[in-house]
This record gives structure tokens, C-alpha cells and sequence, in this order.
């Protein structure tokens, strides 16, 4: 990759104290990203992978370093991070194992919610919502609740919702966790095409071996460090 | 999107049953304070309504509501005689059980003194106001008896010529209209033994010095009051005083008869129902804050959530404002409709007056707006990586 990363984690760290021990979740990491790469972070339970999410999604700051999107120093020992949440809700979509759907809105409503928090006028926004769940083939369970949804459905929703905003960073932590291997594919799949598609840089927590082939590099974490980051891509995408 | 109203439809039901229950609360309260009001109202019934300037009773006394009195049937005539006075009326009023259609009714005979006074200071729901002096009756529908009704009172039956809504007593029973004639002869009536215990003893007695025939009965019937309408530019300390001057009456303002009646004779039913409206109002206050906190506290995931997706705390904060509005404010219709449909079937008057209900809102606004502060407050705390919890 060339050009300017859109995020630099710069030799990020966070410890807690447990007692008389400092636990080391992260133990100065250091990573950039670009537009456009679906980037896959490996490594066992406790290696501190969704630590580094987490500090790369501006939900908790680093005990040491700095995370810069864009150029922009945005997190930082002792960061406010209450005040990014404009900032990141323009920049940082969000995935999780469980999709996370609020159960009283429809599949559009939870992915216009998102829209609507940011001042997009409600009938844009349910507009546009509709448009995302179509592109994820989800067009006939628009005005489902998420208990008439699959998992998988679920967890669709939740991608369309992350991209919602059209943001340039979308951080997953494990996904597909509670999918079976199809669907698991399939929104690792769906990763891939929104990483060419929209020029995004996917960040993908995973366990699962079998997606290895869809991601651009991957990040191994152990004890958290990380352990390596192979300069060339696993497997070249269009 | 107002995510307060998709959440109250989604749970619908749940939100429906505790308005409901907010409902029935807010109706206990409201009806303990509308029985004080309708204690006070019942209370007053006679006293606002009957018209006397002056209530004119036995010396040493405050009757005839606070503690009895009782005075000659003739003081009206003594009475009527001092200057500034237009008019003068005798009451009495005292409870009868009798018997009709084969129950025990309970009443409050009120003695009109006819034809001066053929009741025409109160309302009639049906029938007519007293057009004879003897063996007629107007009678409170709460008392159970039908237009045409005769009812045997002492030792004589009574027609029940018109029928009054909503005129009872202190105590709750339905006022019964006769002349005053009739009832003071109602009751003096004495049982048949009491009569011969009374010639056995006036029998022993020397005889009376003008050589009339004594009766073997006390004949002086008593009445319990005497009720002055004054006269345009009357002197009522000058009033007052004359009659105070023959020492065997005393003389009381509407004014002083209401206030007797509900600082001393009625206090401590006063108190000990506002008490009670008070401990339903906390209980109230208590349990609807509960229920919003709760409701606050089930949707932290919700809000972390939100605060990921990077709602403003703005939204939050009219989130939980919302549904603790339409909660109270549903819980608030609830109790009014509850109140109107049950509480006219309820034994005793119960009072709603706008300011009071206007008060109840008020404080459940308050109530409303404390218990989504502390909901408001946790909400706040949330941080947005607890949705991953």
C-alpha cells in the first residue's frame, strides 16, 4: 500500500492494574492502515486483539501512545474520548460478534438509526438505509424486527448499519463467531467487497482460519505484541 | 425517530399495564383527597346552603353540629322580636332508622319549618317542594326511597313527595325533609312503657296550683336551633348581643358554624384522611420513580449503543424524558377516566376539583422528571464499549 495510512497506531499500549499485577492488554503496538485493505488481527484468547480495537475505535485510550486517523492525533493517554463521539460516528463503523440491533426498531430503522444521529433527515435516511440492506441482499426483511431476522441476517444489518455513515474505518471483532461457515463466509465476503468497493479500510478480529484468504494482511497478536505483519498482502484482490 | 414511542409500541402491553398501574395509584390518591373534599363538602351542605345569617341554639352550647342543643319550639317567636332581624326559621335535624321494603334505611331527619320554609334553598331531582305541614317528606335518593313512597316515621306515614341528589350529612346519610311540626313529634315519640312510668310518677305528684289538668307527659317539644336572616344594615354585634343578654341562648355566625364543624367536630377524620392521602402520594412518587428507573436501566445496552453509533447526549436524555412523559402522562388520562367511571358508585361523595387535579398533575410531572433525573444520571455513565458486554 501506498500513500498516506488512514489510521497509525503508534507504539499503543494499555495495561490494568489487577491488584498487585499490571496486566499488559497491549504492550506497545504499532501498525498503520489504508484505504481500501481488509486487514485480518489473529491470535489467541487474551493476546489482546480486541484491546486493539478498542483503542483503534477511540473506545479506550491508550495507557501509552498515540492513534492518528488521518493524519489527525485523535487518541492518546488520558484522551477525552467522550468528545470524538461526533468524530467517530463520521469515521468508525462498528461490527460485533452479536449484531447489537436495538429489538424494538425494523432492519431499516436500525441501519437509518444510525443516519438519523447524524442529522441525515429521516426519510433520507430510511431512503438510503433501504438502499444499503438491498445491496446486502436484505430487501425483503426491511421492516423485519431482528427477532424475525437470522443470525446471519442479523449480523447483515449490523454491517449495513456500520456502513451507514459511509465511514472510512470499519473495525469487526469477531464477526462471524456466531455464524455457521457459510454465513461466516459470506460476511467475510461482504467485508472484502466493501473494502474495494467504498475504498475502506476493514479491520477484522477473527478466529477462523478458513476467511484467511479474503484478507489483504494479517496481523498476528500474542501477549499483546505484535508478533508479525507480512509486508505483502496473503493473497492478491482486485 | 422518536425511539421512546417505538419502544412503547413494540412493548405495548407491558407499557399499557404499567400505566394501568400508575393509573389505579394515582386514582387512590386522588380519591383520598377527593373523600376530604367531599367530607367537607357534605359537611358544609347545610350550612352553605340553608341561607341563616345567625344560628340562634341553647345557652353554653355551639350546637347543633359540633355538640347538641336543644331550646324551646317557641324561641323563633322571642327571637323574631329584635330589631334588625327579617326573618327567622326553626331547625332541627337528628338520624332515624326506620323501615322500608323490607330493609333498614338510615336518615337525617331535617325539620323545614313550614310554610316559612318549604325547602326551596335546595334543588329538587325529581317531584316537589313541601305543600302541606304534615305527612310529607322529601327525601335523598341516597336513602333508597321512590317518589310515592310512604314510610311510617314514629307513629305516622309519610309521602315521599320529591326527591334531592347529593344531600347527606356529615356522617354520609341522606337528608329526610319534613315540617319541623312533624319532626319534633318524630322525635319525641316514647315507647308506650315510658308513658305509664311517666303517669305513675306525675300521679304521685301534688297537683298544680291553677287546677288545670296536668299532662302525665312532658309536652315541651324542643328544637335544636333557630336560624336569623338578617336585615339590610343590621347591627350583628348589637344583634348578637341582645340575644346573649337573656342568657339562656347563644348566638353563632355561619361563619363560627363552619368553622366549629370542621376544626373541631370533624378534625381528626380531616387529618387521618389527608394522612392517608399523603402515604398514598409517597407510595406513588415511590413506585412510579422505580418503574422509570427500571425502564431506564433495562435499556443501558441501548444506550451504550447509541453513544457508539455516536448519538448526542441530547437524544438520550429525551429518550428517557419521553417515556417517563407519556408514562406519567397515560397513567395521569388512566386515573382521571378510572376516577370518573368508579367513583360516582362509591357510597361517599368523592370531589375532584380542577385544583386539585391540576395539583396532582403538577407533582407527577415532578415525580416524573426526579425519577428520569436519576435514570438520566446512570445513562450518562454508560460508556459505548458496554455494548460489548
Amino acid at each position: 500500500m501506498t500513500g498516506a495510512p488512514l489510521l497509525s497506531v503508534r507504539n499503543a499500549a494499555r495495561h490494568y492494574q489487577s491488584g498487585e499485577t499490571v496486566v499488559r492488554a497491549l504492550d506497545g503496538a504499532s501498525l498503520e492502515a489504508h484505504a481500501g485493505e481488509l486487514i485480518g488481527i489473529m491470535g489467541p484468547s487474551g493476546s489482546g486483539k480486541s484491546t486493539l480495537l478498542l483503542i483503534c475505535g477511540l473506545l479506550e485510550p491508550p495507557s501509552a501512545g498515540e492513534i492518528y486517523i488521518r493524519d489527525r492525533l485523535v487518541s492518546y493517554p488520558g484522551a477525552d474520548l467522550d468528545k470524538l463521539r461526533g468524530f467517530r460516528r463520521d469515521h468508525i463503523g462498528f461490527v460485533f460478534q452479536k449484531a447489537n440491533l436495538i429489538p424494538f426498531l425494523t432492519a431499516t430503522e436500525n441501519v437509518s438509526i444510525a443516519l438519523e444521529i447524524a442529522d441525515v433527515e429521516a426519510r433520507a435516511a430510511r431512503g438510503y438505509a433501504t438502499q444499503l440492506l438491498g445491496a446486502l441482499d436484505l430487501g425483503h426483511r426491511i421492516d423485519n424486527r431482528p427477532s424475525r431476522l437470522s443470525g446471519g441476517e442479523q449480523q447483515r444489518v449490523a454491517v449495513a448499519r456500520a456502513l451507514a455513515n459511509d465511514p472510512p474505518l470499519i473495525l469487526a471483532d469477531e464477526p462471524t463467531a456466531a455464524l455457521d461457515s457459510v454465513r461466516g463466509r459470506q460476511v467475510m465476503e461482504l467485508f472484502r467487497r466493501i473494502a474495494v468497493e467504498r475504498s475502506a479500510c476493514v479491520m477484522v478480529v477473527t478466529h477462523d482460519p478458513r476467511s484467511l484468504d479474503l484478507f489483504d494482511r494479517v496481523i498476528e497478536l500474542s501477549d499483546g505484541r505484535i508478533l508479525s505483519e507480512p509486508s505483502q498482502p496473503v493473497q492478491a484482490h482486485p | 425517530m422518536n425511539l421512546a414511542i417505538k419502544d412503547i409500541r413494540f412493548n405495548l402491553a407491558r407499557f399499557a399495564l404499567t400505566a394501568l398501574g400508575i393509573g389505579f395509584l394515582l386514582m387512590g390518591a386522588i380519591g383520598a383527597i377527593g373523600l376530604y373534599r367531599g367530607i367537607v363538602a357534605d359537611a358544609l351542605l347545610v350550612i352553605d346552603h340553608i341561607g341563616a345569617d345567625l344560628w340562634v341554639v341553647q345557652g353554653e352550647r355551639v350546637g347543633p353540629f359540633a355538640e347538641g342543643s336543644s331550646i324551646s319550639s317557641t324561641m323563633d317567636r322571642r327571637v323574631e322580636g329584635v330589631e334588625g332581624i327579617a326573618s327567622v326559621r326553626r331547625f332541627v335535624q337528628f338520624s332515624q332508622q326506620f323501615s322500608f321494603a323490607g330493609k333498614v334505611r338510615r336518615a337525617t331527619i331535617t325539620g323545614l319549618d313550614y310554610p316559612r320554609d318549604d325547602g326551596a334553598w335546595f334543588e329538587l331531582k325529581a317531584g316537589r317542594h313541601l305543600e302541606a305541614s304534615h305527612f310529607e317528606a322529601i327525601a335523598d335518593d341516597s336513602v333508597g326511597l321512590p317518589l310515592g313512597a310512604t314510610i311510617r316515621l314514629a307513629k305516622d306515614d309519610y309521602r315521599i313527595v320529591g326527591l334531592t341528589h347529593g344531600l347527606v350529612d356529615s356522617a354520609g346519610d341522606g337528608l329526610l325533609f319534613v315540617s319541623i311540626n312533624d319532626a319534633t313529634a318524630i322525635a319525641s315519640r316514647r315507647p308506650s312503657e315510658q308513658v305509664l312510668l311517666a303517669r305513675e310518677t306525675s300521679g304521685n305528684a301534688a297537683p298544680q296550683g291553677d287546677g288545670a289538668s296536668p299532662s302525665s307527659v312532658p309536652q315541651d317539644s324542643k328544637i335544636a336551633a333557630v336560624l336569623v336572616g338578617l336585615a339590610p344594615g343590621a347591627d350583628v354585634a348589637r344583634i348578637k348581643a341582645a340575644i346573649l343578654a337573656w342568657g339562656d341562648t347563644n348566638v353563632l355566625s355561619s361563619a363560627e358554624q363552619r368553622d366549629l364543624l370542621l376544626n373541631q367536630r370533624l378534625w381528626r377524620l380531616r387529618l387521618q384522611i389527608l394522612a392517608f392521602a399523603s402515604v398514598l402520594l409517597l407510595v406513588t412518587a415511590i413506585v412510579i420513580s422505580l418503574i422509570i428507573y427500571m425502564l431506564t436501566m433495562e435499556k443501558l445496552h441501548q444506550i451504550a449503543l447509541l453513544k457508539l453509533l455516536g448519538a448526542r447526549n441530547s437524544a438520550i436524555v429525551a429518550m428517557i424524558l419521553q417515556q417517563a412523559g407519556l408514562i406519567g402522562l397515560f397513567g395521569f388520562g388512566l386515573a382521571m377516566l378510572l376516577s370518573h367511571l368508579t367513583f360516582p358508585n362509591f357510597p361517599r361523595r368523592i370531589v375532584m376539583l380542577p385544583q386539585d387535579l391540576g395539583i396532582f398533575f403538577a407533582i407527577l410531572c415532578v415525580i416524573c422528571l426526579v425519577a428520569s433525573w436519576f435514570g438520566i444520571a446512570q445513562a450518562l455513565k454508560v460508556r459505548a464499549q458496554e455494548v460489548l458486554s
